[in-house]
């Protein structure tokens, strides 16, 4: 009978601590301050990518009237 | 610093569409999405006007303000892009927008929309490094090749005009100039001048 209540007792206790442990790590992980991950484009993404080539310089050039002469 | 505009010339569009097309096939836009369109005013009656429509990349653009994962960023040479890894297809950006430039790729279940889809000036995404992902994503980075957009480098009549907006602003005024008020290009003077009673 003792036998049989000491382990239901511990039974008991492991659940109580392992419930208790597992709540404590979400509480953790829930409370740990982390870093925001706002998006910070870098120099790389926000450079100017036109280039005025003679390419584009045919293209205004196209589409200016005629040069009268 | 050039900045990056778009400007259609109302007055010489005629609705032919090809800078829609263009723009689909050149950066392989899918099924549902359009970048650009053609909105026409007084369809069919004298007076009518066609104005080729797309992001506009506004200098203080609204879909960024209202973006709740701030996603979008300006280049230096002022065109808007945006991260599509961030986007989480809220639809905030459709709303904000005086353009309706932002779309969405599908309609699902409980209002999922897809990662937003819009004109980048054919200047593609973040991915700078990774051509393949990027154009997958984004569409054509043309602008890196010393090309501008293009919807604006096909257009037939020279209506739709992209490139510098200095220089593009200084064109405009340039034919504003020359035809002076209205284009004339409603009905038979146009070619007749004066000569035919209508």
């Amino acid at each position: 009978m003792q036998d049989k209540q000491q382990a239901a007792l511990s039974r008991r206790n492991f659940l109580r601590a392992f419930g208790g442990a597992s709540t404590a790590a979400v509480a953790t992980v829930a409370l740990t301050p982390t870093e925001a991950l706002a998006y910070g484009p870098g120099q790389e993404e926000m450079r100017a990518r036109y280039q005025e080539t003679d390419h584009i310089k045919a293209y205004y050039r196209v589409n200016r009237y005629p040069e009268h002469k | 610093m050039a900045r990056m505009k778009f400007l259609c010339d109302a007055d010489r569009c005629i609705e032919c569409n090809a800078c829609v097309t263009a723009c689909k096939n050149e950066n392989d836009v899918p099924w549902g999405i359009n970048r650009r369109r053609v909105v026409t005013v007084n369809d069919g009656k004298p007076g009518e006007r066609s104005v080729s429509m797309a992001c506009m990349h506004c200098t203080d653009a609204p879909c960024a303000a209202v973006c709740p994962v701030d996603c979008f960023y300006t280049t230096a040479d002022a065109v808007v892009l945006h991260s599509k890894d961030l986007c989480i297809g809220c639809g905030y950006c459709f709303y904000a927008c005086p353009f309706g430039a932002p779309q969405y790729p599908r309609v699902g279940n409980f209002g999922s929309r897809g990662k937003m889809d819009k004109c980048t000036f054919c200047a593609a995404g973040p991915e700078q490094d990774s051509p393949e992902i990027e154009y997958q994503k984004y569409g054509a980075n043309r602008l890196a090749e010393g090309k501008l957009p293009l919807c604006a480098e096909m257009c037939s009549t020279k209506s739709l005009l992209a490139g510098d907006g200095e220089i593009i602003a200084e064109i405009y005024k340039e034919r504003v100039t020359q035809r002076g008020y209205g284009s004339g290009a409603w009905g038979w003077r146009t070619a007749y001048r004066e000569t035919v009673g209508v």
